[in-house]
């Protein structure tokens, strides 16, 4: 790529552009100490922006009522998961009603394309993609999501519940 | 045999012959036209009751049944008329109006018939709005067979079943009109040896095998052909496998040997095979040290070096019927040829009980080819009996042990008794934690084997006949089979197949258990439910 | 025409139920003759009197006999006196008042077909009639009737009476041949047909009580004389059952070919407390239902009724008024249908219980306009479709009370009341909860 050089003799008069420059940076500072509510930037990492509940970063397991998942195990969100990162080990649930459902269920972050895939093949809004993106981790940290941090992590304020109830399907015979 | 009278029909157009005698469904079958059905099974007796292979017969105003239809000469038969797959779709819709759609969970799944059908006729919305009838889910039928009553669609199958192949009547249709319910008498479970069969031939989600319940989705699952292990009958069956293993086997058809079916033993035979049971590491026990970390090759390499120089009665081989005809003939031929000895024994389980026979399929021999090692026997002109065997007084013993322990009831027996060799070369795909505990042992090598879904060979059953089948997968990929072992302990190198580069990356060259995207899309047309 | 009395003759004299009285009465005179006959002449006199099967499908009787395979033995004749039509019950009052007919037809027709064993399959609810068939069996075992050598022939015969555990599918041949075999009580797939292999999978002859009684008058009066009554295709004379709402229901012996509209009116003694007609079911619950107008045309026989897109079944006339609900009357059928299907075959063990859930979400108000058009659907693809006629037998009064009154099914469905009585429905909507 060419760089286009300006050589004309204006241009030597480097000092009042520098100075305009200046003027700008210190006007926008000056802007910004003393009417901090208009100052567009956040102070990241203290402070952090607010995501719609629709960003689709980090996933949530959805809860029951009753606090237990709402995953039946079905596999379909590993099936149509086109980075392969899910993997699911089921198990027969003592309560006839339910039936099935997973023991295991882990999610490798860093295998994650964050398509949605996985929501959108979920029969049972069991799986969602929550607006929870800034996961760093230093070396050694664990991305493969175990069901626990999947369902019930601290952010999660004890499960988010999914619209869909089952009592109220079993009640009205679906 | 007298050979059957050939009559001639039209089915959709294509004119054909075809035995005198048989249904229309047969002849559809055997000319490989698609009928949709549920009740109908080539090995059982016919029940009438899906009403799904209905055909439309020239000169006949009603539809017809394909499976209660005998074909008459000049019969003109279609089932792609309007009229027929209208039918078709309505006799779907009556099966699924009270179905419970609990296909997330129905372990059915990707090999279901309903959902086939309703990808060849339905693809529509119901019309049925109001409540569906309750029955009962999660039922215990017994010991390998759970019952869901609602996605039961009352075909039949697995009460003429029971009431025609094992013979054992527990299974029965209770209930009337729609309430009808597929159960057990109190105090009379669904036991028998060959149970899982109903599991096979439930067309639907309701009854599942208790082992494979909820373990894989069937469309992770890739199949393959080959024979079972478990007994001298030698039943055809199908394995089906992905990259974590093996997760179920079921039967293929064979009307010589075992019809449609196999028995519950059988299913069982894949669990030896896959890594928690395996022997995965080469083993040595040198100066009161085992080494175990060793790779088969070089453990077979080591026990080659330690037999150098062996001939005559230093020397002993151990083989079991477990093992194909060419492994068999490998290491029996490096003992006679390379180490010029005949001290080869035929470690029998079962000999007592070979003659045995339940009257359907299982047979008191467990091992698939004691024939095919008597075969290999008389060709090296070996004649000798196990109980002329003392290990305490062969220097070196090198035992080919069984694959399926389960069957040989006298195993860790029949350890300690090798381990009293001076040197025990114990080749092995099970996992032998009591030899590697055994304190008498002085000096011992233990070599991984494959098992047999993990090799090509042959069989030969009970009655003589001989059946080659193919690799299947592999499941632990050093482990070497006797074949190679035998080349290693005769010191010779094995040759190792190499793929061509340019052909790496061809899909026919792609290593079986490699459970690809590709695969998983193709499985959805691999499986055809009802073509066992 | 008017009401006849040929089977019917000695019904008023209670001695007629009696062994002696029966003898008295004629009784036993035509079995003396017919022995003396040869059975094929027997079959061909039966053929002759186009005698009918009176059970429901109204299939010729000679012919039927006619299809058992020349030397299969042992063979059987079952007497079909599982009488569960909604709206018959000539063959209880033909077992109560003369159960020595039945036995004596019976006799006389098993050796026509040269059978050693038969049975009569009673409904398990008619205690008096498998009361009275037993006492008259063995009045006859003691008369020498029944046993062996009868009355000197040479012919054996033996009779039982087999008591149905009450279940309507069991009146179907098939379904009564695996009750009476110790199964459950379902249809079998046909071919291969009763009469080439039935019960113990041996050549069985299934006929109705009515039909078997018949044959001793084609004996006494032969076939010209039997056909003195009835029509040309429909020979004879027949026991109606009629009910509903009419002044004098009961069973009346009409010649076939009589005019419904004076059975009805006449022996009927008109619609009850003055109303009108509005409906008329002909032939028991499986047969098409009647508009008035075609109902005071038609004639009851086979033909004029098969015509009328009806069909003679059973005889049980059921007489419908205009205060009646059509959808409310539909209901009772698609419950007892829904309840009765044995299950065996898909279209009809779904079809039933769909169809019958429609009527009752018709009825509690919930019901759709299309789910009128869907009821007509669902009985289209039952008819025909299954092992037995059950099926067929659900749905075509289905289509025909959809079909005929419809404005009523609209009503129902557009007001939420019935157009006829206009009120809610009041009964149970047991569909849902349905529990046996």
């Amino acid at each position: 790529m060419a760089v286009m050089q300006n050589t004309s003799e204006k241009s030597k008069w480097y000092l009042p552009g520098i100075l305009t420059g200046m003027g700008i940076t210190m006007r926008h500072m000056l802007k910004n100490i003393f009417n901090k509510k208009e100052m567009i930037t956040l102070n990241y990492p203290e402070e952090k922006y607010e995501y719609s509940p629709r960003f689709k970063g980090n996933h949530i397991l959805t809860v029951k009522k009753d606090g237990a998942i709402r995953c039946t195990a079905c596999m379909l969100c590993a099936t149509n998961c086109p980075a392969d990162c899910i993997k699911i080990t089921a198990s027969e649930h003592p309560d006839p009603h339910v039936e099935k459902y997973p023991i295991a269920y882990e999610i490798d972050m860093l295998r994650c394309v964050f398509c949605g895939f996985c929501e959108e093949a979920c029969p049972v809004d069991a799986i969602r993609l929550g607006p929870e993106w800034q996961t760093p981790g230093l070396n050694g940290a664990n991305f493969t999501y175990d069901i626990k941090h999947l369902a019930y992590r601290p952010g999660l304020k004890g499960g988010i519940q999914s619209v869909v109830d089952d009592q109220e399907r079993l009640k009205s015979g679906i | 045999m007298q050979q059957q009278p050939l009559i001639n029909c039209t089915i959709n157009g294509v004119a054909l012959q075809v035995k005198a005698g048989s249904t229309i469904i047969e002849a559809m079958y055997e000319n490989q036209q698609k009928i949709a059905h549920y009740c109908w099974h080539p090995g059982l007796s016919i029940a009438g009751v899906c009403r799904l292979c209905m055909v439309q017969i020239e000169g006949n105003p009603r539809l017809q049944i394909a499976c209660n239809t005998v074909v008459t000469e000049g019969m003109k038969v279609n089932n792609t008329s309007d009229q027929v797959v209208e039918a078709a779709k309505w006799g779907l819709d009556f099966h699924l109006i009270n179905h419970p759609l609990d296909c997330p969970i129905c372990d059915q799944a990707g090999e279901c018939g309903l959902q086939e059908q309703y990808m060849e006729f339905g693809k529509y919305n119901s019309e049925m709005s109001e409540k569906k009838q309750k029955k009962h889910k999660v039922v215990d039928l017994g010991p390998t067979v759970v019952l869901d009553s609602e996605r039961c669609i009352l075909c039949s199958r697995c009460v003429r079943f029971t009431d025609e192949v094992s013979k054992t009547h527990e299974l029965g249709i209770f209930n009337r009109g729609d309430h009808a319910e597929i159960g057990t008498h109190a105090g009379k479970p669904l036991d028998n040896k060959y149970s899982l069969n109903t599991v096979d031939i439930c067309p639907v989600g309701a009854l599942t095998s208790k082992d494979f319940r909820f373990r894989q989705r069937v469309w992770f699952l890739k199949d393959a052909e080959t024979v079972c292990n478990g007994c001298s009958t030698g039943c055809n069956v199908k394995v089906y496998f992905n990259k974590e293993g093996v997760f179920r086997v079921k039967p293929k058809r064979n009307d010589a040997i075992n019809g449609h079916w196999m028995c519950d033993e059988g299913r069982d035979v894949y669990k030896f095979v896959n890594k928690e049971n395996r022997q995965i590491k080469g083993h040595k026990l040198a100066n009161g040290q085992w080494h175990s970390e060793l790779h088969a090759g070089a453990a077979a390499k080591d026990a080659s070096l330690s037999l150098q120089g062996a001939t005559g009665n230093d020397i002993a081989l151990v083989v079991t019927g477990q093992h194909t005809v060419e492994e068999l003939d490998a290491i029996v031929s490096t003992f006679v040829n390379t180490y010029k000895t005949k001290n080869v024994y035929h470690w029998w389980n079962s000999e007592a009980t070979a003659s045995e026979f339940d009257g359907i399929l299982l047979r008191g021999d467990k091992n698939p080819n004691t024939k095919g090692l008597q075969q290999v026997f008389a060709k090296h002109g070996i004649a000798t009996k196990f109980s002329d065997l003392d290990p305490a007084k062969v220097k070196h013993l090198v035992v080919v042990g069984p694959e399926n322990i389960p069957v040989y009831k006298d195993f860790t027996a029949k350890l300690e008794f090798f381990a009293k060799a001076q040197n025990l070369i114990y080749m092995t795909s099970a996992k032998v934690d009591s030899l590697v505990a055994n304190k008498s042992l002085k000096s011992a090598t233990i070599i991984p084997l494959k098992t047999y879904i993990e090799k090509s060979g042959t069989f030969i059953n009970h009655a003589g006949v001989s059946q080659t089948f193919k690799k299947v997968t592999t499941v632990v990929s050093e482990a070497l089979t006797v074949v190679e072992a035998a080349a290693l302990l005769a010191g010779q190198e094995i040759k190792i197949e190499t793929l061509n580069p340019k052909n790496l990356f061809v899909a026919a060259n792609k290593p079986a258990d490699q459970v690809t995207l590709d695969f998983r899309k193709k499985n959805e047309f691999i499986f055809q439910r009802g073509k066992l | 025409m008017s009401e006849v009395k040929y089977l019917t003759e000695f019904y008023h004299l209670p001695e007629f139920k009696g062994l002696e009285g029966y003898k008295k009465n004629g009784g036993y005179v035509q079995l003396a003759k017919a022995l003396k006959m040869q059975p094929q002449a027997i079959i061909d006199e039966v053929k002759a009197s186009g005698l009918r099967g009176r059970g429901g499908a109204g299939f010729p009787t000679g012919m039927k006999w006619g299809f058992l395979p020349k030397n299969d033995e042992p063979r059987y004749l079952l007497c079909n006196a599982d009488e569960g039509e909604p709206g018959t019950f000539k063959d209880r009052m033909m077992m109560e008042k003369a159960p020595h007919q039945l036995v004596e037809g019976m006799i006389i027709s098993a050796f026509a077909i040269n059978c050693k064993k038969s049975y009569i399959y009673v409904r398990g609810e008619y205690d008096d009639s498998i009361n009275a068939l037993n006492t008259a069996i063995q009045e006859a075992y003691k008369a020498g009737l029944l046993g062996k050598n009868i009355l000197g022939s040479g012919f054996d015969h033996d009779m039982d009476v087999y008591r149905g555990a009450g279940a309507y599918i069991c009146g179907e041949e098939t379904g009564m041949i695996s009750s009476l075999e110790g199964l459950k009580g379902q249809p079998k797939l046909k071919p291969p047909f009763p009469a080439v292999q039935g019960y113990l999978k041996k050549p069985t002859i299934v006929n109705n009580v009515e039909t078997l009684a018949a044959v001793k008058y084609i004996m006494r009066d032969g076939a010209a004389g039997y056909r003195k009554y009835g029509t040309e295709k429909s020979a004879g004379s027949k026991l109606f059952s009629l009910s509903g709402n009419v002044n004098k229901p009961g069973n009346y012996e009409v010649p076939l070919g009589y005019p419904l509209k004076d059975m009805i009116n006449v022996l009927g003694g008109g619609i009850k407390n003055g109303k009108k007609l509005k409906a008329v079911i002909p032939g028991g619950s499986s047969a098409p239902v009647l508009t008035a107008e075609e109902a005071l045309k038609a004639t009851l026989d086979y033909e004029n009724l098969a015509a009328a897109g009806t069909m003679l079944g059973s005889g049980a006339i059921i007489v419908i008024d205009d205060s009646k609900c059509m959808v409310e009357c539909l209901a009772n059928l698609t419950h007892f249908y829904h309840h009765e299907s044995c299950g065996q075959c898909t279209p009809c063990r779904e079809g039933t219980g769909w169809a019958d859930k429609i009527v009752h979400s018709i009825l509690s108000g919930k019901g759709r306009l299309q789910d009128i058009e869907l009821l007509v659907k669902v009985a289209d693809n039952m008819k025909g479709r299954t092992i037995c006629a059950l099926s067929d037998a659900a749905a075509l009064p289905i289509i025909s009370f959809v079909t005929k009154f419809r404005d009523e099914f609209e009503y129902f469905v557009r007001e939420g009341k019935s157009k006829v009585k206009g009120t809610a429905y009041k009964g149970h909507a047991y569909a849902a909860t349905a529990s046996h």
